[in-house]
């Protein structure tokens, strides 16, 4: 008689024997088999289960709370991923979205020089010295960094939860990498005139780790993903790019630039 | 499927981010129970709620409308939670020596003596359970922990893990074998 096998007796144990009569069938008849079933059941019994440390009823609200912020709207979300590189031959869309973003800028800086030259002229000799002791207000310029701060946000949440072992994730962050490069260049060189170290520090730090995503020897792998996103986490990037982009919308819905460094 | 479950699923769809909200909070308990017992650890299975999550957000595109959330989410969660062990483990460098272990190619952790799971449950007979627990391959502990804790069958674990349903019924058959040696003391004793 062919004695039941352990993986037999554990199946039978689960509930889930390919035979279960024919198993049980034989554990009447055969006394050795018995008392090995036996024995791997009062094993089995005897390992407890591990209990999980309890969660408040507010549990899931904190875990809400927690990822909320990280999560785009679906709608919106559908469109930025069209719009800025990730659809499949998404590269000259974002070449096009750099050049874009390139030439708002230039034109937000020439028509705040125009619009300040005529304004001084308009002014009154002592209007005129009240309006140099107060920033220049170039809300263009304001809106074009917000935007290009909104972008960098989420492209570093993507980075920090991206998928080390996922290769659909390594082409799209390429991708956005190499637009928000374009991007970030052109941010920084408009910058570079202005007196903001905070925002400089942070553009530099962001441009480093782009221009590493972009330009990765070899493509995005699992291990330059994960590279890269301790080298993002070393440098707080996430948290710079977060607070800048606040201190940005605030000063967007107050309209004003009080803050040193004029151009924003 | 849950039909609230579903309306929600269907308002994220048409740019109502906050019904997510809803989903979250329905089932984040089920996913911190079994991301707690995988890894062990409480911060890494509130990392592997979270992550899981937002993973789930990501793909939602990609969710059948017949399917059932909760089953869905749940094998993100596990796959997570597995995720996490390797990448833990990757981390550790020690190797805890049974010589006789049956896969002497796979890396085993030392025991995680001072983890907080251990203090959750008294007296030797706790400890020498997790510890035993600990030493099987993640692949193992996941598939165990979803068997004998979770009562999952092994086609619902195969496709929690991405396997094929007599590969889960091998590591579950595995890491029943390790758990009876590493307990085997424990049956003199008593």
């Amino acid at each position: 008689m062919r004695h039941l096998s352990e993986m037999e007796l554990i199946g039978q144990v689960y509930g889930e024997a390919d035979s279960p009569a024919a198993v049980e069938q034989h554990l009447a008849a055969c006394g050795e088999c018995a008392a090995s079933f036996a024995e791997l059941r009062r094993d089995l019994a005897g390992v407890d289960r591990v209990e999980a440390p309890a969660r408040d009823a507010h549990y899931g609200d904190r875990v809400w709370a927690a990822i909320a912020p990280s999560l785009p709207l679906y709608a919106k979300h559908k469109r930025r991923l069209w719009s800025s590189g990730w659809a499949p031959g998404g590269w000259l869309r974002g070449l096009g979205y750099a050049a874009a973003v390139a030439l708002l800028v230039a034109g937000a800086f020439y028509a705040g020089r125009i619009w300040e030259q005529r304004e001084q002229k308009k002014q009154s000799p002592i209007a005129n010295q009240q309006h140099q002791t107060q920033p220049n207000r170039q809300p263009i310029v304001v809106v074009v960094l917000d935007d290009h701060l909104d972008r960098s946000e989420r492209f570093l949440v993507q980075l920090k939860h991206a998928d080390v072992d996922s290769a659909q994730m390594a082409s799209p962050l390429r991708d956005e990498a190499r637009t928000l490069l374009a991007a970030n260049r052109v941010c920084r060189k408009n910058l570079a005139q202005t007196d903001d170290p905070e925002l400089a520090t942070a553009l530099d730090h962001l441009d480093s780790l782009l221009a590493e995503t972009a330009n990765e020897p070899g493509g995005l792998n699992a291990q330059a993903i994960a590279r890269l996103q301790e080298q993002m986490n070393a440098d707080g990037l996430l948290f710079e790019v977060r607070v800048l982009r606040s201190r940005i919308t605030d000063r967007k819905a107050a309209g004003a630039n009080p803050a040193k460094g004029g151009t924003i | 499927m849950d039909r609230n479950d579903h309306a929600a699923i269907q308002a994220v769809l048409a740019g109502d981010k906050e019904a997510y909200g809803a989903l979250v909070v329905r089932h984040s308990h089920t996913l911190f129970r079994v991301a707690y017992r995988i890894t062990g650890n409480e911060a890494d299975a509130e990392d592997v709620v979270q992550e899981a999550f937002l993973r789930g957000y990501r793909k939602l595109e990609g969710f059948e409308a017949r399917a059932n959330f909760s089953t869905w989410i749940y094998r993100i969660a596990v796959h997570c939670a597995l995720d996490k062990v390797k990448r833990r483990r990757g981390d550790e460098t020690s190797r805890v020596g049974d010589t006789n272990d049956l896969e002497q190619d796979q890396v085993q952790v030392a025991d995680e003596a001072a983890g907080p799971d251990r203090l959750l449950l008294s007296g030797e007979i706790g400890a020498m359970q997790l510890a035993a627990l600990h030493s099987l391959t993640a692949t193992e502990r996941t598939a165990f922990v979803l068997r004998h804790m979770e009562d999952r069958t092994t086609a619902e674990i195969g496709a929690a893990l991405g396997i094929d349903p007599n590969a889960a019924k091998q590591a579950v058959f595995r890491a029943v074998q390790k758990m009876r040696r590493r307990l085997a003391p424990l049956r003199v004793a008593t």
